[in-house]
This record gives C-alpha cells, structure tokens and sequence, in this order.
C-alpha cells in the first residue's frame, strides 16, 4: 500500500510540474515572440510589403499607404502601428483588405494625431 | 488488492499524459496559431533633411497689366497684388531632384522663407501649382495653361519687413510622391495693395527664398 500511495504521489507531482512548465511557455510568446519579426504562418503573402504616409501642412500623419498586398489577402484584417524610435506605439489602426486586381494599395486611417517627425517605424500584421 | 495494485500505476501514467495534453491545447489556442494565419513584419524609415536655397528657386511674377511680359523672372523682388485689371500673381518653386527622394518617401514638415520688401495690410495666399512652369516663358496669358489647387496651403499678411516662414509640409510631401515640386502661386485675397517680396535674384542673398525640408524615405 505504502508502494502504491508513493506512484500516486510521485504521478500528481509530474502532473502539477508539467502544467507548470506550460504555463510559462504559454506566457513567454504570448508576451514578445509574435510581432518581433516577419513569422509568415500565412498563405497570403510571405513578403515584408512596404509603406508610405501622407501628412497634413501641420505635419501629422492622415493615412498610410500600404503597397502592393496580394490579391490573396482580401478579407483579411491589416493591423498598422506607428512606432516612434524606442518602438512605442504613437498610434495604430486596421482596415479589413479589400478586393482587387492584382497587388493592391490597401490605405488605413484613424491613426489621432501622430507627428510624422516622431514616426521612425512601421509595424503590421495580417490576420484573419 | 494484486488487481488495484496493477491498475493504479495504469491510472497515474494516465493522469499524467491527459493533464499535459489539455495543457497542450489551451496553449496553443491562446497564441492563435492553430488558425494558421498570421502574418507580421515591420519597416524602418530613415530621415533627413535636404534644405533648399535660392540656387535651387525659380521664381517671377505675372502682370495683368503687361500680359505678355515674362520681366519678372529677372526681377529682384516679386510683386504681388494690385488693383482690379492690373494684378500681379507671383511663382515660387524648387528643384528637388538633388535631394534623391524616391516616390516612396515624404516630407516630415516643410516650411517656406520669403522676406517682405514692400509691405502691405493684405492677405497673401499660397496656392500650390500642379504643372510645370520656368520664369523665362510664363506670363500672364500663359495662366490658363496652369493647374493650380484651388484651395490655399496657407496664407500670411506681409504687414512688416522682414522674414517670413509658412508651412507647406502637405504640398511637399504629394509632390515627392508625384517626384515633381512645381511650387506656388501666391496671389492677394483681401484688398488691392501692393506688396513685395525678396526673389532669387535679390542682391541680398537673406532676402531669397529659401524653404527647409525634413523628410523619411
């Protein structure tokens, strides 16, 4: 009996310790790992697509122009945050891609105000 | 009791694998990667400046009164305004292309410097011009041919001698991205007074026009 109460123990504690260890996995990506570079899980477009803004005579961002997203990511939502140099956020809006022939110029607004001097980076993502 | 003490090994090697396996799931459900459709990168800009000064300028006025001369590309100070039938409208623009800015780039802020030489009470307004021009064929007959914005950039009244700096950051920034900067028209929107401004040709080179540029590529 004292055999089988030890397999007992010993199979809850490898339990609790293999949750444990999980969790933390779980907590470090969710935390840093998905913006930080180009991880393409997508079918849509593996390319890093390029971006212009437009300003108003004070200077401030209206839009921003993304260039040449594929056909293929129609109905997909683009995510556009605007980073100053420390790569915080300034300001950040979406737009659901729309159709279109061939590679499209997908434009976001809503960004409020964000001086276009302070903008240093772009950062986006495609979901659906 | 030999039948429990088979099984309940059997049972802890369960507890283990079915605990890790439920974890499994939820942890990949909170990242989302199981809709296998995420895609994210990020862009760099760069910056830089590419200040403009009279050897970049061209500039003139035209006369109403004088429609076919071109006399004020060569003159010293371009004037503005006038009485009814004898206005004068003046140009300003920059050559960019020493800049070496692709289409993709833009213009941070943009402000332009003119120094009033004869003052006036009116309001002069900047109206950005869309077709090309030079100041040694445009006149006044020669307005028709011009695509002008039909709303200012900005205005400023010339009531002193002396520097004055207006923004023209969106103006710059669409014309980067045209890869062509055809300047402005500055014309009088209030009254009939004559007022001046320094021209690329002034003797003093600090009453040129002159225009800073901050720009992201």
């Amino acid at each position: 009996m004292k055999r089988l109460t030890r397999i007992l123990g010993i199979a809850l504690t490898a339990a609790l310790v293999s949750v444990g260890v999980a969790s933390a996995a779980s907590l470090g990506l969710t935390s840093g790992k998905l913006g930080a570079g180009s991880a393409n899980v997508s079918g849509c477009t593996s390319s890093s697509l390029t971006a212009t803004r437009n300003v108003d005579n004070s200077g401030n961002v209206t839009q921003v122009n993304v260039l040449s997203v594929p056909q293929a990511c129609a109905g997909q939502i683009l995510d556009v945050t605007l980073e100053n140099s420390s790569h915080t956020s300034l300001g950040a809006a979406n737009v659901v891609v729309g159709t279109c022939t061939g590679g499209c110029t997908v434009s976001v607004t809503g960004f409020g105000t964000v001086s276009a001097t302070n903008l240093t980076a772009y950062a986006f993502s495609l979901t659906q | 009791m030999p039948s429990l003490r088979r099984t309940l090994p059997r049972l802890a090697v369960a507890i283990v694998v079915a605990t890790g396996a439920s974890v499994g799931v939820g942890y990949a459900a909170s990242l989302g990667l199981g809709s296998n459709q995420l895609h994210a990168w990020s862009q760099t800009l760069t910056k830089g400046t590419c200040n403009q000064t009279s050897a970049t300028a061209d500039d003139t006025y035209v006369q109403q009164a004088s429609p076919t001369s071109t006399a004020g590309g060569t003159d010293t100070n371009l004037t503005i305004g006038g009485a009814a039938g004898s206005q004068n409208y003046a140009f300003i623009r920059f050559d960019l292309s020493g800049c070496a800015l692709p289409t993709t780039a833009g213009a941070d802020s943009a402000a332009l410097t003119l120094t009033v030489t004869t003052k006036s009470n009116d309001t002069i307004s900047i109206f950005p011009v869309y077709s090309s021009w030079n100041s040694s064929t445009l006149n006044w007959n020669g307005l028709g041919g011009l695509t002008i914005g039909g709303t200012a950039t900005t205005t400023f009244v010339p009531s002193n001698p002396g520097t004055v700096t207006v923004p023209v950051t969106a103006d710059v920034d669409a014309a980067i991205k045209a890869s062509t900067l055809w300047g402005w028209e500055l014309r009088d929107t209030s009254g009939t007074a004559t007022s001046a401004v320094g021209s690329a040709e002034n003797n003093a080179a600090g009453k040129r026009p002159s225009m800073t540029l901050s720009y992201e590529k």
